[in-house]
């Protein structure tokens, strides 16, 4: 299969010569929404990776006396802080920049933690069925239930507070949708033909579950982690929000919202500017979530 | 299909009290209500005082158990800071939450569906593609974000609404917006697709045919069918509403259960966070049993039981 | 988002609107002071509660036997006119004959010696019962006028403590109908103070009316509701739009940026309190850890730029301290070494320590995050790798309880109470606040408290003082102030003891 082939063929044709993955890649390259979603968080990611080289201060070196100043284009600002300076006098900008490592890394955790149990309750109950499923739903039912609130602030007491403990408390509350998802996914592949044909050959459940099963959730875990990136990042900073995620001085957007909304009707950018930078992050996120769905799954578009 | 709806029944009982003896060990490792009681510059005598007062100082089995007791006979306690039954302050707070949880729907509903039908009568069109765009930006702003937003842009700059308290329906104008913000992305999408789905129908097509265009259309044929699964999904959107009053209430200053519960969970008042986990939990499973049996009703190919 | 002074000026035309079209219905016109708390007012009697904002109400609805001046620390006649120490453990205590209670009867020594037996017995389960139960024996009615106080053990704050914490109670109100009643008194109270209750809705609001058959001064103003406004940003919306009057615990940003418009003033007062480090000499979390090295924690107290910290966090009348007391306290001897800011120094001592590198430290907070983060930042820039644990108070407490913390940064405000005594005892002698592990310390500080010579008493303190500063037990920070804002009418004096005094507002 070669370039010339493509272009002397017609349309049609041409998806038919190509494999599975090119056709994917092709699809996913015209889908104008992944490319947005897929070019913010290629954005942010680099923005995370070279936070050292781009953030113009340390962000935890504090100045007391220079604490509090407006951003560049405000009356009383200091060109040094582009962005302004926090309640410790620490650059605000800088802090930003920080801020996208803290919300990747615990996206990206959370998410794959949330995935973890989730695919693997979700495929347990699935492909088992009767008592395994009537525990693994009440096993749901009850952690829906439970405050996420009230599990953080206890476990980041009892363990103490660090950005992995956090990526844990979120990645616990947060594998329910992989499980509904998953779930229904294997009933329905354990009733196909290979997967019986594989269990009358004598594989065991273990080896059907790993050899049949998963590889065709593949896709649809994927769209999944993809919007769980983006759901883990807001837990996060809604946590941290409320005092129970992320510990100061660790620059977390939402943690410096509440530092912020003391003084925001005199100092607004320092809630908002925080919130710009997750309500970019998250949209990317869902953006190229949308995208996968719409090409994995065509006829789903837009549900 | 009764027997169904008792055994969800009796599990929605079991979830609760599941969830509430994990609120009562996990906030018993995590604070000491004496401290929190005494304030502080309290003294240690002050603080072993108040741990006997309380009964405190009995061993974690016996005050679960204490409290499991009473609950079986109706009584939920009294909330260390208010000094009077648990039950009594739940009561007192629920209207303004049941206010704001259904004003909140309302204008998720108001929002969504007219945006979600628009959107399915002219898919593809600029209407479709900023329905989307609503819908995923909605998703992606942080609640407790927007509230204050709200609070910055009314409070200061357009002072038209009142930004905090509970006296009046103005003052849930805000807070039911932001609250329903966050239900309009999953209701519009499902109205959409149920509506596209509904249009392809045959009887649809024969209602086409026989000259039925737009809204007439829409409104005696295809929104009825569309909406059944809509209303499902409302069901359990408003069971979450409920958690979700707790940032919502808290930044708009409203009495109601979601700040009681955090305040209670922050200042270690274990009897009323336990009562505040069962009611959360018995609501929470009851909408999403409803949810279940709508969706049977609507299609009969969902066996439920 | 438009230039600062725009938005300001928008904002304060914004407020001039809503006061248009909702004129407040208020203040000076009612002759009503709106105060706001964000604590929530859930119980009026002080003998039951601890909290400050319910000594500020206290001090409205009650009064005691004595009062302290704020401004000489002196013991001033209240509904005792005076007293005689007959020896050194008996107490003779003479009462007016005019003390009214809100209901109309007049006080006896009956109501007197009930309501100190009552506290001192275990029963009361009172949140005084401590205070007195460390020395009063009972009390003994003399005759119409008089009481006489029976001591366990000599007690150089007796007075103190009368003057404070014992709020005056009809004979009887805790047993009702037979049956012990502790909330006898916590919404419908009787008590002897310049405002009686007139309603109050719990956690909502109260309201108070002067009371006319009140023994002493007469307040100006007539009325004052206390409003709860849990929410500082609300509290701050309220006082824009003239909804009220009066709050205070306001963080200093948010004074200065409101008090610096037409719509409020900002008031910056002296407080008692102080914050400092408190640090595990004694080794309760590693019996080897760093922290046992005086060096260490030396290093610790060189490595603080509290200055800064005081001027720019905390602002106001707030100082950088050196001792572990507030400079105004009876005994706080201010020649105890002090160290200088000097991260260099710090840097040599930690080297001399053996810990070149700086070493792992896990410190605890609750309060002013701000601070505690410029001091985990401050030490990290000598080398000491700092976890910092900003937790709520419960939390922390419950875990320094547990003997789990290393460093911990506290505050305490001394009750208002100007006399080292009342910060030494709980942090140097038996309680879990006392890390030194530093027993003859503790006896030396609890010998002071044996004697009624006030000169020995200074000398013991001093000593004392000296201790803990060279033994740099504690990082001494700064003190607070208090920072206030009120409706541009009102009058409201600041009192250099810390405590807000509303009866003694007026309007201008």
């Amino acid at each position: 299969m070669t370039d010339t082939q493509i272009s002397t063929t017609g349309v049609e044709a041409e998806m038919t010569l190509l494999t599975p993955r090119q056709i994917f890649r092709k699809r996913l390259l015209s889908h104008t929404g992944f490319l947005i979603g897929a070019g913010l968080i290629a954005t942010i990611a680099l923005i995370a990776l070279f936070a050292p080289l781009l953030a113009p201060h340390d962000p935890y070196a504090q100045t007391l006396s220079a604490r509090m100043l407006p951003p560049i284009w405000a009356e009383g600002s200091n060109p040094d802080y582009l962005l302004g300076t926090d309640q410790n006098g620490r650059d605000y900008l800088s802090r930003l920049i920080y801020g996208t490592r803290v919300s990747i890394t615990i996206g990206i955790g959370a998410a794959c933690i949330g995935m973890l149990i989730g695919v693997t309750l979700g495929v347990l109950a699935g492909y088992f069925g009767g008592i395994v499923d009537h525990a693994i739903s009440f096993l749901l039912t009850a952690q829906l239930a439970l405050p996420g609130l009230l599990l953080a602030m206890a476990l980041v007491f009892i363990i103490g507070p660090s950005i992995w403990v956090v990526i844990g408390i979120v990645g616990i509350l947060h594998w329910t949708y992989y499980l509904v998802v998953t779930r229904s996914a294997t009933q329905r592949i354990r009733s196909l033909d290979f997967v019986a044909a594989a269990v009358a050959s004598g594989a065991t459940p273990r080896q059907v579950i790993w050899h049949e099963i998963l590889p065709n959730l593949f896709s649809q875990i994927i769209v999944i982690f993809t919007f769980e990136l983006g759901i883990a990042i807001l837990a996060e900073s809604s946590l941290s929000f409320l005092g129970v995620g992320i510990q100061p001085p660790t620059p977390s957007w939402g943690l410096m919202i509440a530092e912020g909304k003391q003084a925001m009707f005199y100092r607004p950018w320092l809630v908002v500017l925080p919130g710009i930078c997750l309500f970019l992050l998250v949209i990317g996120a869902n953006l190229m979530g949308d995208g996968l769905r719409d090409i994995t799954s065509p006829e789903g578009r837009n549900e | 299909m009764l027997k169904y709806i008792a055994l969800r029944g009796l599990l929605a009982v079991l979830v609760a009290f599941t969830v509430s003896l994990a609120a009562f060990l996990l906030l018993n490792v995590a604070t000491d209500p004496a401290y929190a009681i005494a304030g502080e510059d309290a003294t240690p005598d002050v603080v072993e005082t108040i741990r006997a007062r309380y009964g405190l100082n009995r061993p974690l089995p016996v005050r679960y158990f204490d409290w499991l007791g009473g609950v079986l006979t109706g009584d939920f306690g009294e909330s260390y800071y208010w000094h009077k039954p648990v039950a009594e302050l739940v009561a007192d707070r629920a209207d303004e939450t049941l206010k704001l949880a259904f004003s909140a729907m309302f204008v998720t509903i108001l929002i969504a569906i007219p945006l979600g039908a628009l959107a399915a009568l002219n898919p593809n069109s600029w209407i479709d593609r900023m329905a989307l765009g609503v819908a995923v930006s909605a998703q992606a702003v942080p609640n407790f974000w927007l509230g204050l937003i709200m609070i910055i842009l009314f409070g200061v700059m357009f002072p038209i609404l009142p930004v905090s308290g509970d006296d009046t329906w103005r003052h849930f104008v805000l807070p039911a917006f932001v609250l329903g913000a966050s239900s309009v992305p999953a209701v519009m999408r499902l109205t959409r697709t149920g509506l596209i789905e509904v249009m392809g129908a045959d009887y649809i097509r024969t209602a086409r045919a026989k000259g039925f265009r737009g809204w007439p259309l829409l409104r005696r044929h295809a929104l009825r069918n569309a909406l059944l699964p809509v209303i499902s999904v409302l069901a359990v959107q408003l069971g979450q509403k409920f958690g979700g009053s707790v940032i919502t209430e808290s930044i708009f200053a409203i009495n109601g259960l979601g700040r009681l519960a955090l305040e209670s969970i922050l200042g270690a008042d274990i009897p009323t966070v336990q009562m505040l986990i069962f009611v959360f939990a018995i609501v929470f499973v009851a909408m999403n049993l409803l949810a279940d049996i709508l969706n049977a009703a609507i299609d009969p190919r969902i066996r439920i039981g | 988002m438009t230039k600062n002074m725009m938005r300001l000026t928008s904002m304060v035309s914004a407020i001039a609107l809503t006061c248009m079209t909702t004129p407040a219905f208020a203040d000076r016109s009612n002759d009503t002071l709106r105060a706001a708390m964000a604590e929530e007012i859930l119980n009026l009697d002080y003998n039951y509660t601890t909290k400050r904002e319910y000594i500020i109400l206290a001090q409205l609805t009650d009064a005691t036997l004595f009062d302290i001046d704020p401004e000489t620390q002196q013991v001033m006649p209240s509904v005792a006119t005076g007293y005689e120490f007959v020896d050194e453990t008996t107490l003779d205590v003479t009462l007016r004959d005019d003390v009214q209670f809100h209901d109309g009867t007049l006080l006896t020594a009956e109501d007197v010696a009930y309501t100190f037996n009552w506290i001192a017995s275990g029963e009361s389960e009172s949140n005084a019962n401590g205070v007195l139960a460390r020395w009063l024996d009972n009390v003994e009615v003399i005759d119409g006028q008089t009481v006489r106080f029976h001591l366990t053990s000599i007690y150089p704050l007796v007075l103190r403590d009368l003057a404070n914490r014992i709020m005056l109670r009809k004979a009887g109100t805790y047993t009702v109908d037979g049956q012990i009643d502790r909330d006898a008194m916590s919404s419908d109270l009787i008590g002897t103070g310049p405002y009686r209750v007139v309603s109050f809705e719990p956690g909502t609001e109260l309201v108070l009316e002067r009371f006319d058959g009140f023994f002493g001064d007469a307040p100006e103003i007539q009325n004052i509701v206390v409003r709860n406004i849990p929410d500082v940003g609300t509290q701050q919306a309220e006082m824009m739009s003239g909804g009220i009057d009066w709050m205070f615990k306001v963080p200093l940003d948010l004074a200065q940026s409101l008090g610096a418009t037409p719509l409020a003033t900002h008031l910056s007062g002296a407080d008692l309190r102080v914050g400092f480090i408190v640090l595990d000499a004694a080794g309760h979390t590693d019996p080897d850890g760093p922290l046992t090295n005086v060096l260490v924690r030396r290093a610790i107290n060189h490595a603080l730029n509290t200055e800064e910290m005081a001027q720019y966090l905390i602002g106001g009348s707030a100082e950088a301290i050196h001792t572990a007391c507030h400079p105004a306290q009876f005994g706080c001897d201010q020649s105890s070494t002090a160290y200088e800011y000097n991260p260099e120094r710090a840097r040599e001592l930690l080297a001399e320590a053996g810990y070149p590198d700086g070493f792992p430290l896990e410190f605890w907070a609750y309060r002013d995050k701000p601070a505690a983060e410029a001091v985990a930042a401050d030490l990290e820039a000598v080398g000491i790798d700092v976890d910092l644990r900003y937790v709520k108070l419960e939390s922390l407490n419950q875990a320094r309880a547990a003997r789990d913390i290393p460093a911990y940064f506290g505050t305490w405000g001394s009750g208002g109470t100007a006399d080292t005594a009342a910060i030494a005892r709980i942090h140097f002698s038996e309680s879990d606040r006392n890390l030194s592990g530093d027993a003859e310390l503790q006896d030396l500080i609890l010998s002071a408290e044996q004697t009624n010579d006030q000169d020995e008493r200074l000398s013991i303190y001093s000593e004392a003082i000296g201790t803990i500063a060279d033994e740099a037990y504690w990082a001494p920070l700064f003190s607070y102030s208090a920072n206030y804002l009120t409706s541009p009418d009102l009058n409201f004096p600041l009192d250099p003891d810390g405590l807000p005094r509303l009866q003694n507002s007026s309007w201008k």
